[in-house]
């Protein structure tokens, strides 16, 4: 009988000792995502260490991008001015159209490869991606919502606090993990695939006008839209003359600094063919107006860029072979890449038919 | 079986001690707890949010909201030791009263003075989003020029020439050149030295007259990085006192 008691004690003690052993995290196993760097590219820039690419941060995050009550009325998700079929810029549109009917100031760029971007917006205002959505979720001519708002709306939503859990191990639903899940979804938005990338390759050749515009875009062009990103992330003024119903002064906004006067961040020129219309404000509505403006049109000042001083000399030529390989940096396979389409509309993500010139 | 359940027995004390073992050889120094209280004032009087009082300048001022960013606390004890505590940032507002109450775990009996940094240091300005007191729901971050307010005062002034009357000073900028963190060192009075609690007093009229003069009637708001928002910083940056008696 002894026995069976030093047992039972044993037992108890055991069972007690197990107490401590933490539970919490033992079913909590997101699978991982490899982020792979494209052939010749450098290092990203963003810290993955902070923030490991999981499957299900990636869901979370797209749920997030897609979702419209993340707007102060319910109408405006990211997804919204942010268009797949437009490499993620708003579609046709120099402007974007906000809460209360209101526009924004400035023209919604193309998102992708944001993983080597340091800085974003087109004053470089914000330093790193996970604070980027808070920007426009607070802006009153955008999502114009509050962020106790958007918290406490995703936490009464039993779907989300299921994918906060799958993501970061409990329902805890704050604007870190908000951050964080947006940038999982917003890094893995790497177009890679072009024309212009086959080449490089080795997988594809240029026609003889798209080997002439290359060449003539190496002379002219690569100062400031550097291979292989087509940009170097820098802050230049392109001589577009001041819009006085906004006065966007640019960079100086954020530096103070006088030389930064109306210097805009070097847009990448990948898809460019999809992400009209043009410039920091959207006002070209074709890359003709864009080879106009370089040659003729340029205003310029104090601040211009040195390498514009006396504007950029093109020819019709020129404009016309530049013109036939700027179109071989669109990338479809990642304009259509279903995983990148909201969510329910994984077979959707087909561009509209009308493209403009 | 007894031997069984006697070693096992000894296997749990053993392990359960050595515990107690391994905790006693990480505090060998005597850590005790030290509680800030902090207060604010304007000329010498209690603050109170949204009634009338009058600024050193002489202007009418009623004041709504004042809140600051302190972290990066250290000691320094009689022998001039300076040790760093743990990384904390903290949140104190005027408006809620529970966070005008810190409590500090430092090390040693007795010490000297106390230093910390007012404002939130550049690490943290450049590393996302951060949770609790740095959490941007405070209302203490810009979202369109990434970076933290350190300090805001904000308030109506019948001298404001700026719509509705407002003043507003956001005072934030963590870039070389732009920097408005600024380090607050505090001697303690002798007889405080030992002390369990501390009350440390900001006067708010340094905000306008601690190094230069601050005129709402000039200059009644400030809002970005700038070479104002490091002048007013300079000012506020005299503001802390540590009462001498209780």
């Amino acid at each position: 009988m002894k026995l069976a008691k030093n047992t039972w004690v044993m037992f108890v003690i055991v069972l007690i000792a197990t107490g401590w052993i933490t539970v919490d995290n033992r079913y909590f196993k997101p699978r991982p995502v490899k982020f792979i760097i494209p052939p010749g590219w450098p290092q990203p820039v963003y810290d993955f260490s902070k923030n490991p690419l999981t499957e299900e941060g990636f869901v979370l995050g797209k749920q997030l991008f897609y979702d419209s009550r993340l707007s102060k009325d319910g109408n405006f998700s990211c997804g919204s001015c942010h268009q797949q079929f437009g490499a993620f810029n708003t579609y046709d549109h120099n402007l974007s159209h906000g809460f209360n009917n209101a526009l924004t100031t400035r023209n919604a760029p193309g998102l992708f490869n944001l993983a080597w971007q340091k800085e974003f917006m087109w004053d470089g205002g914000i330093n790193h991606l996970d604070l980027q959505p808070l920007a426009p979720i607070t802006a009153e001519n955008e999502m114009a919502e509050t962020l106790e708002s958007v918290t406490s709306k995703l936490r009464s939503d039993n779907q989300y606090r299921k994918l906060f859990k799958a993501a970061f191990g409990d329902e805890t639903i704050n604007y870190q993990r908000i951050g964080k899940a947006m940038s999982q979804f917003l890094l893995q938005l790497v177009s890679s695939n072009s024309k212009y990338d086959k080449v490089m390759r080795g997988e594809a050749s240029f026609i003889l006008p798209e080997q002439l515009g290359y060449e003539i875009f190496q002379k002219k062009c690569t100062g400031c839209h550097a291979e292989p990103m087509f940009t170097d992330f820098t802050y230049r003024n392109t001589g577009l003359p001041l819009d006085l119903s906004v006065s966007d002064m640019g960079r100086m906004k954020i530096t103070g600094d006088k030389n930064d006067s109306l210097k805009f961040k070097v847009p990448s020129l990948r898809n460019v063919a999809m992400t009209f219309p043009y410039g920091h404000d959207g006002r070209f509505f074709s890359l003709l107006s864009v080879f106009e403006h370089y040659r003729k049109n340029m205003v310029v000042g104090p601040t211009t860029d040195v390498l514009l001083q006396k504007k950029l000399i093109l020819s019709n030529f020129e404009i016309g072979q530049l013109t036939a390989f700027l179109y071989t940096l669109t990338d479809s396979t990642f304009l259509k890449d279903s995983r990148f389409a909201p969510p329910g509309f994984e077979n959707n993500a087909n561009p509209p038919a009308d493209i403009h010139q | 079986m007894k031997t069984i359940f006697f070693i096992f027995t000894c296997v749990l004390l053993i392990s359960v001690t050595s515990m107690g073992f391994i905790r006693d050889g990480d505090n060998k120094i005597q850590q005790r707890q030290l509680a800030l209280i902090f207060q604010h004032t304007m000329g010498g009087d209690k603050l109170v949010l949204g009634t009338p009082c009058k600024n050193i300048l002489g202007e009418n001022i009623i004041i709504e909201k004042f809140k600051y960013y302190v972290s990066n606390f250290s000691v320094t004890d009689n022998n001039g030791q300076i040790t760093k505590l743990p990384a904390q940032y903290f949140l104190i507002d005027e408006a809620d009263p529970l966070s005008k109450n810190i409590i500090l775990t430092i090390p040693g009996a007795s010490i000297k003075s106390i230093c910390f940094l007012l404002g939130v240091d550049s690490i943290k300005n450049v590393s996302g989003v951060q949770t609790g007191a740095l959490d941007p729901l405070n209302g203490m971050f810009w979202t369109w020029n990434s970076g933290y307010i350190m300090a805001k005062l904000e308030g109506t002034s019948e001298v404001s020439a700026a719509q509705g009357h407002y003043f507003t000073y956001h005072i934030g900028g963590f870039k070389n050149g732009m920097n408005t963190t600024r380090m607050i060192s505090l001697e303690l009075p002798e007889k405080e030295v030992r002390a369990n609690q501390i009350t440390i007093t900001a006067e708010i009229n340094q905000w306008f007259k601690g190094k230069s003069e601050l005129k709402i009637t000039e200059t009644p708001v400030c809002h970005s990085p700038s070479a104002l928002a490091m002048r007013i910083a300079d000012n506020y940056s005299t503001m802390f006192s540590i009462n001498a008696a209780h």
